[in-house]
């Protein structure tokens, strides 16, 4: 078994570092997933927000792994998510579904306002073989390499769309038409309450990230 | 927004990330710090919101994820995991602050 954690302090508030977390995928940082769905989500009494998401992963197999075990290089990936935006927290866990004998990879990542106002990020990753051969050693080591590439690329694909964030927030422009998905484009929509001091970051940036086929 | 599992659902999730995003984003900031009698009144307001807004798409993409996932033989593993929900537990990354 290998065990890694790392932090990191974004110089961004919570919400907005937050909201880049969660839109992430896709980013050019990212082109190993190749798909993403939520299978469920709900709100809890006390305000919190309880995510589960179903990912597909594009992997390669290390090149001494022995042929003809795994047949196809894709894994299936859970992550639990819980938003907290009184407190302030974002807890995530994600595992792999498939290829758990050769190796599973538990990740742990929270997400906390400082009292200085930035977020600071806490990653713990366990990652354990149970492959055999002589060669659970290799394969965790493997892993515990391609897991922290993963982290700094992860992350930057994070400070990537918080940039966009950030530049849309600053400049009042508009990215693209502000219709509503449901076709009713009101003054109304999403601003209808105090919550929501920085109106429609998300609506302006959405043609970035889903540009109109 | 990355790609549903099954092609076909990939246009409803559009639709409903598009709605969700939304949402989220001012469900991220309450507007000022409330207490926790408020705090479920906000939770309720923010429900209905949602519920307003996105909760039909939803309810459609949602059912065609599920349906989706059961065809692809993905019910047991996802049933499985979700037993295991690690939210129930004492997360790993315990709530005592840290500092890099």
């Amino acid at each position: 078994m290998k065990f890694f954690s790392q932090s990191f302090l974004y110089d961004d508030p919570w919400p907005i570092v937050s909201l880049a977390f969660f839109l992430r995928y896709p980013n050019p940082y990212a082109a190993h997933v190749i798909s993403c769905d939520v299978i469920s989500r709900n709100q809890t009494s006390s305000g919190s927000l309880l995510t589960t998401r179903l990912i597909l992963k594009r992997g390669a197999m290390p090149r001494w792994f022995p042929k003809g075990i795994v047949s196809r290089a894709e894994s299936w990936v859970i992550e639990e998510s819980e938003v907290d935006p009184h407190g302030m927290v974002v807890r995530c866990r994600t595992k792999n579904l498939d290829h758990v004998k050769v190796m599973q990879v538990e990740e742990a990542v929270e997400f906390r306002q400082t009292p200085e106002g930035k977020t600071l990020q806490h990653t713990e990753a366990r990652i354990v073989s149970g492959f055999g051969w002589g060669l659970t050693k290799r394969i965790e080591n493997h892993g515990l390499t391609r897991f922290k590439a993963n982290l700094q690329r992860s992350r930057e694909g994070v400070s990537l769309i918080l940039s966009l964030l950030r530049q849309s927030r600053l400049q009042p422009i508009t990215l693209g038409a502000p219709t509503s998905v449901l076709g009713t484009p009101s003054a109304g929509d999403f601003s209808n309450d105090t919550s929501q001091p920085k109106n429609g970051t998300w609506t302006k940036l959405r043609y970035w990230f889903q540009p109109p086929s | 927004m990355a790609d549903s599992l099954s092609p076909e659902c990939t246009p409803l999730k559009s639709k409903y990330d598009t709605c969700f995003n939304a949402w989220f984003e001012g469900y991220l900031e309450p507007a000022v710090t409330v207490s926790s009698s408020e705090r479920s009144a906000y939770s309720k307001e923010k429900a209905d919101e949602f519920e307003a807004k996105c909760g039909k798409v939803w309810g459609q993409y949602r059912a065609c994820v599920q349906k989706a996932v059961m065809e692809k033989g993905l019910g047991d593993l996802l049933q499985q995991a979700r037993e295991e929900n690690p939210l129930r537990e004492p997360p790993v990354v315990q709530s005592s602050r840290r500092t890099s």
